[in-house]
């Protein structure tokens, strides 16, 4: 039998709690900067993993990058050679940057990328994929010397699943008060569903590819609180926000 | 359509040519697939000390063929959580006759994913809430893989997590406690188009069941007739 120091799940616990009767993002979000401050991580992001064609921007639920980091990491693309969110999508269980394999000479981007965020003090950082059945989203915090003893690491994986499905509850509730919901994009993949094209074919016709499609519709039946792709389509066709 | 089956040990004799299946299919998944070597016995039949005459199943049967299942022991009763996880709950240990725990949820692997009827799993998490609303529980505890968890928040699952996740076998599991009650049932049938209950409850006609709530599909706003 497994025995470990239980303050930090303990911590974790009080935490979820919490968080589950805060009415607000934001305040959900302080009190996220907290308890990751409190283990050693001063910065956070909580996002889709992009597919080819897809901008970071549209996939991101809360962003608590440094700024400049930010807008480098998008400006250069460095999504596209990141070697964290790549890992996301082949495993279902926590990581520390460290631990992700890249080959220094064969990736120079990915080694690039990991430089990098030494200069925004992001040495080391903890990363726990979200999954599921068609998309993958990740919270990842990175900090100087953070805490990654194991029960810090479960108390890390719990308050991370846990923020980041608050995050989306709250979110829909709040797009539910908003009359169009939908990005442009979202409305022209639903449109193509409305005529009957599959995935495949939608990818087929814009030119990204079917992950990227499945995605968007993700997107837009967690947006309409819908159960599948029909319910979208229809609901989208009764609000208005597509036409056939 | 499946359908799915209380089996008890009130009306096991109907249910006994199933169980070696059962037992076999549980060995498929939990011994050869996932390597949980632990469980492994040489008949090929995976059987642990929670398969007593209290526990309960949901036998997921189509066309006279075991396609998933759950098992529900109750908390007054040894668990996994009480007996071979204590470590998984940080809260107040779990020792109650309104909560059952859930273990050993599988749909075998054909049936797995997006099919023309409601998709099994859902199916079973559905009916399990029908169970418990029926005999009066208000929560499951479930030991679980921890990725499990965006996709109950998703079906409305609410689930509290009762410690922090460990790593065990290479896979990060949790222990949780999921309420039961007729939202959550009623959100679940609406999600999976059921109209009616599902459980079939054969050889269990003298238990008494409390009520279902009334389910009905819900309809977008534009169509909902003016008060």
């Amino acid at each position: 039998m497994q025995v470990i120091d239980a303050y930090w799940g303990r911590r974790a616990l009080d935490y979820v709690d919490a968080i589950e009767a805060s009415k607000t993002s934001a305040s959900v979000l302080s009190q996220f900067e907290k308890m990751i401050g409190d283990l050693g991580f001063h910065a956070y992001i909580m996002a889709g993993v992009p597919t080819a064609g897809q901008s970071l921007q549209q996939t991101i639920l809360a962003n608590g990058w440094p700024r400049d980091w930010f807008e480098m990491y998008a400006k250069e693309q460095f999504h596209r050679c990141d070697p964290i969110p790549r890992h996301c999508v082949s495993t279902l269980n926590p990581f520390a940057w460290s631990e992700v394999p890249y080959d220094r000479d064969e990736e120079p981007g990915a080694h690039e990328v990991m430089t990098r965020a030494k200069d925004f003090r992001l040495n080391e950082g903890f990363c726990v994929p979200i999954h599921y059945d068609d998309a993958v989203g990740a919270v990842s915090l990175a900090g100087e010397k953070p805490n990654l003893a194991p029960d810090a690491r479960g108390a890390l994986h719990l308050i991370s699943i846990f923020t980041h499905s608050r995050l989306r509850a709250l979110a829909r509730s709040a797009m539910n008060n908003q009359s169009r919901r939908l990005s442009r994009i979202e409305a022209e993949v639903l449109s193509w569903a409305a005529r009957g094209k599959t995935a495949w074919e939608t990818a087929r016709i814009l030119g990204v590819s079917e992950r990227n499609v499945r995605w968007h519709l993700e997107e837009a039946q967690r947006k309409l609180e819908t159960k599948n792709k029909t319910a979208t389509v229809a609901s989208a066709l009764v609000n208005g926000e597509i036409s056939i | 359509m499946p359908e799915i089956h209380v089996v008890r040990k009130d009306n096991r004799a109907l249910y006994e040519k199933y169980f070696d299946p059962y037992y076999r299919l549980r060995h498929e998944i939990y011994v050869k697939q996932r390597k949980w070597m632990a469980l492994d016995r040489p008949d090929g039949r995976e059987i642990d000390q929670f398969d007593t005459e209290d526990s309960v199943y949901l036998f997921c049967i189509d066309n006279g063929r075991l396609i998933g299942s759950m098992r529900a022991v109750p908390t007054l009763m040894p668990t996994l959580m009480s007996d071979i996880f204590p470590y998984l709950n940080l809260r107040e240990p779990i020792q109650r006759p309104d909560v059952f725990e859930l273990s050993r949820i599988f749909v075998i692997p054909e049936r797995r994913g997006e099919h023309a009827g409601p998709r099994v799993d859902m199916l079973l998490l559905t009916a399990i809430m029908e169970y418990g609303i029926s005999i009066g529980l208000t929560g499951f505890s479930i030991v679980l893989e921890t990725w499990w968890l965006p996709r109950f928040e998703k079906c409305g699952w609410k689930a509290r997590p009762l410690g922090v996740p460990h790593m065990m076998d290479g896979m990060s599991v949790l222990a949780v406690l999921v309420d039961c009650n007729e939202t959550t049932w009623k959100s679940l049938c609406t999600q999976i188009g059921l109209t009616r209950p599902t459980l079939t409850w054969q050889g269990l006609e003298d238990v008494s069941r409390l009520a279902l709530p009334d389910i009905f599909l819900r309809l977008p706003p534009a169509f909902q007739p003016a008060q």
